[in-house]
């Protein structure tokens, strides 16, 4: 009876401690929301061509008609491609988040139920197989269309499959294996291409942010402004389905409902980066858990406008270093956030005191 | 009636495990299912708890059949226990606690002061509040196990199903979780359906229980009234071992491999004699012993042949010569240090006849009380001051008689 007595005191104890809590991640996401700016700033200041910091953001404040000397390189290069890593990272960070939630396996990404394999089979028929026939003349966005379908296309392959498998781990085999199928696809297209057009094809395949051109920034902020929300409402099922599917069930979650919107929204959220970005490797695996670790909880209230402010800072960084490191010559942006992410998995796989 | 099943068939797809099921459980039982692995207990629960669909027949929970209610009115009236594992990652005892007020909870599952408060309780009466803040993940399986009994209790439900809630426990938290059961059932007015595997425990903490095997529910009530006779052994197909409901545990049989031992006993100083001899082998036989002897009971639950004597009578001569007949065919004799009063002094005439007839015989009296009861036979028996030493000497002389 020792608790009851004191249970009043206890009670106002937790409440203090899920206030302090609370305040941790207000501060947190505060810090991070700065790191965004940090970022976006850094981005566009830093290049080949030096533009010092004060004339950067005078010009980016002034808007486009100024006529300053830099003008054209801050807003037609790098302004859309600070903004698309900056989407591009928050997008791929909320499907991974949401993955790893519903596979509860702390090692899967985007890429799992083969949706970037996907996109990569499409863009590999247009640029490598027979479907090529003017797509040069056809510009980029004829491109990010293929990628779009073919991302599409094996979500909807994984959907049919998910509304008739019950167990989750047969829909990650499925996934792993519709990857496989659609990139060993591919390996037979490079090995019948010409040589330049592989060329082309691989550095698209490893990824980039450059060349992004303000109408694909608009429909990557659109699908991210709304797959990032609806995720976000998500939230409390994605709780409840931390402890398994039956308490989820247990507690009134819709469970088919869920299957459903978590595959809808994390392929959303992959093709859309996927589709304009070429598959970017590590940024859902990684961030996730670094922001488990900044936030202290696995509560995905919280989490997920985490991964959103994480994942965008992590892919500018990545892609800042891809520009810079060897300037001029351009890094693919899968080889800087995988150097980047791969070691962080393993020091956390390793060192994790509570199990992510 | 609060849990009612109705020509229940329960199974996955089209596999029917077991059928035909007719249950009736009122408000604040504590139900427990037992049942060989295999049998059905799990299946049974997960219908229950509408995780699985009955292939036919109903469950109808407080009047209504169960499928009509909606998930959050039946996540109000039910919630489960279940022995999945997960990981929580970084969440805290209190996070998963206050999962239990999720179907109260508006679409963000924000808690106001009362759900923290509801979740502070249910914390309270498992008396898990000093593990609030710490997480989940880095507590021992008796704390985890009861925040999730917390989590099942901030859920305000009127049924609790667990399925088999004490098995990653040890001795201790298994005899606490089931207080704590108990004490829902007795305060809170919860109703509670388990799969237990401790058939004692059952005894001692179920208002019914029903026995479920072969796809069939094969016994449904108190179990005072349902865990008796060879019920249990036939249960769980236990041919070499027994359950005692006035022992309230399972006793071995496992006799008859080695040579026979004829334990003189009685007032309780030969039950542990019982167990141990069973254990190693012995076919045992034993007497004269009153019939409300606990030297009784024991030796009956372990198969011992028993020859016994009405309740609060002398040992008569005739039970006594049936006794000495059943000594002639032991090849050893043990004496086990029984208080000898008036109405047993036949018992310390049986040892000093199996002196007389040469046969090995043993006591676990001290020398002095053995000179002093036995005279000058007392040279002939073999004194052991522990039961170790007496199970070797058994085993020597044992041997000696195989190689002879």
């Amino acid at each position: 009876m020792a608790s009851i007595a004191s249970s009043s005191g206890g009670e106002a104890a937790i409440s203090g401690f899920l206030a302090r809590r609370h305040a941790r991640h207000i501060l947190v996401l505060c810090l991070l929301t700065g790191g965004v700016f940090v970022f976006l700033v850094l981005n566009v200041a830093i290049g080949s061509v030096y533009i010092p910091a004060m004339d950067a953001a005078s010009i980016v404040f002034r808007g486009r008609e100024s006529s300053e000397l830099f003008g054209a390189v801050i807003w037609d290069i790098r302004l859309p491609r600070a903004l698309a890593g900056l989407l591009g990272g928050a997008m791929l960070a909320v499907a991974g988040l949401l993955l790893q939630v519903f596979f509860r396996n702390p090692i899967v990404g985007p890429g799992i139920l083969g949706i970037t394999s996907g996109a990569s089979l499409m863009v590999s028929l247009v640029m490598l197989g027979g479907l090529a026939v003017g797509a040069a003349s056809l510009g980029p966005l004829y491109l990010s269309a293929a990628a779009l379908l073919g991302a599409m296309g094996v979500m909807l392959v994984i959907m049919a499959v998910a509304s008739k498998v019950r167990d989750i781990l047969t829909l990650l085999v499925v996934g792993l294996m519709v990857g496989f199928m659609a990139s060993s696809v591919g390996s037979f297209l490079v090995a019948f291409a010409e040589e330049s057009r592989v060329h082309t094809f691989v550095s698209w395949s490893l990824g980039s942010f450059a060349g992004f051109r303000w109408d694909e920034v608009g429909i990557m902020g659109a699908a991210c402004a709304v797959l990032c929300s609806a995720s976000f409402f998500l939230a409390k099922w994605l709780n409840a389905f931390l402890l398994g599917e039956n308490y989820a069930q247990s507690m009134g979650v819709n469970v088919k409902l869920f299957r459903y919107l978590v595959v809808v929204l994390s392929s959303g959220l992959a093709a859309a980066v996927t589709a304009f970005a070429g598959p970017v490797a590590f940024i859902g695996l990684a961030v996730p858990h670094i922001a488990r670790l900044f936030l202290g909880s696995s509560d995905n209230r919280i989490l997920i406008p985490g991964c959103i402010l994480l994942g965008a800072i992590v892919t500018s960084l990545c892609d800042l270093l891809a520009r810079t490191l060897f300037s001029p010559v351009e890094l693919p942006i899968s080889a800087t956030t995988a150097l980047f992410g791969a070691p962080i998995v393993i020091g956390l796989v390793l060192k994790r005191r509570t199990s992510i | 009636m609060i849990v009612r099943t109705e020509r229940l068939d329960i199974g996955y797809g089209k596999r029917v495990v077991a059928s035909d099921i007719n249950l009736d459980i009122l408000k604040g039982q504590f139900v427990g299912l037992l049942g060989p692995n295999g049998c059905g207990k799990s299946t049974l629960l997960r219908t229950l708890a509408r995780m699985l669909a009955p292939l036919g027949g109903q469950v109808r929970l407080e009047g209504r059949n169960l499928c009509h209610y909606d998930r959050n009115e039946l996540a109000r009236t039910m919630a489960v226990v279940l022995t999945e594992r997960f990981a929580a990652g970084m969440l805290t005892a209190f996070d998963i606690a206050s999962m239990g007020r999720y179907p109260y909870t508006g679409l963000m599952g924000r808690l106001d002061s009362a759900d923290i408060a509801k979740t502070w309780d249910a914390l309270a009466t498992v008396g898990a509040t000093d593990l609030a803040d710490r997480y989940f993940n880095e507590l021992s399986d008796g704390e985890k196990q009861k925040v999730l009994f917390a989590r099942a209790l901030a859920q305000e439900p009127e049924v609790i199903v667990l399925d088999e809630p004490t098995s990653h426990l040890d001795a201790r938290n298994r005899v606490d979780a089931m207080l704590i059961l108990r004490r829902l059932v007795r305060e809170k007015g919860v109703t509670i359906l388990a799969s237990l595997h401790d058939i004692d425990l059952s005894l001692k903490v179920c208002d019914l229980v029903i026995l479920v095997k072969d796809g069939r529910v094969i016994s449904f009530g108190p179990p005072e009234e349902v865990l008796i006779g060879d019920n249990v052994a036939a249960l769980y197909d236990m041919e070499r071992a027994s359950f005692d409901s006035d022992l309230g545990g399972i006793e071995l049989r496992n006799g008859k491999g080695e040579g026979c031992v004829f334990v003189v006993g009685g007032a309780g100083s030969a039950s542990r004699l019982y167990r141990i001899l069973s254990k190693h082998g012995f076919g045992v036989i034993t007497g004269v012993l009153p019939e409300n002897d606990i030297d009784y009971y024991v030796a009956k639950a372990t198969g011992a042949v028993v020859f016994g004597e009405r309740a609060y009578r002398d040992i008569s001569p005739a039970s006594y010569a049936m006794a000495l007949e059943g000594l002639s065919a032991a090849e050893q004799v043990v004496d086990a240090g029984f208080p000898i009063e008036p109405a047993n002094r036949p018992n310390a005439d049986l040892v000093l006849a199996a002196v007389a007839k040469g046969k090995t015989t043993h006591t676990l009296r001290p020398d002095g009380e053995s000179r002093q009861q036995y005279g000058a036979q007392a040279s002939r028996i073999i004194s052991s001051q522990s039961v170790s030493a007496l199970l070797r000497r058994l085993f020597a002389v044992e041997c000696l008689r195989l190689a002879g």
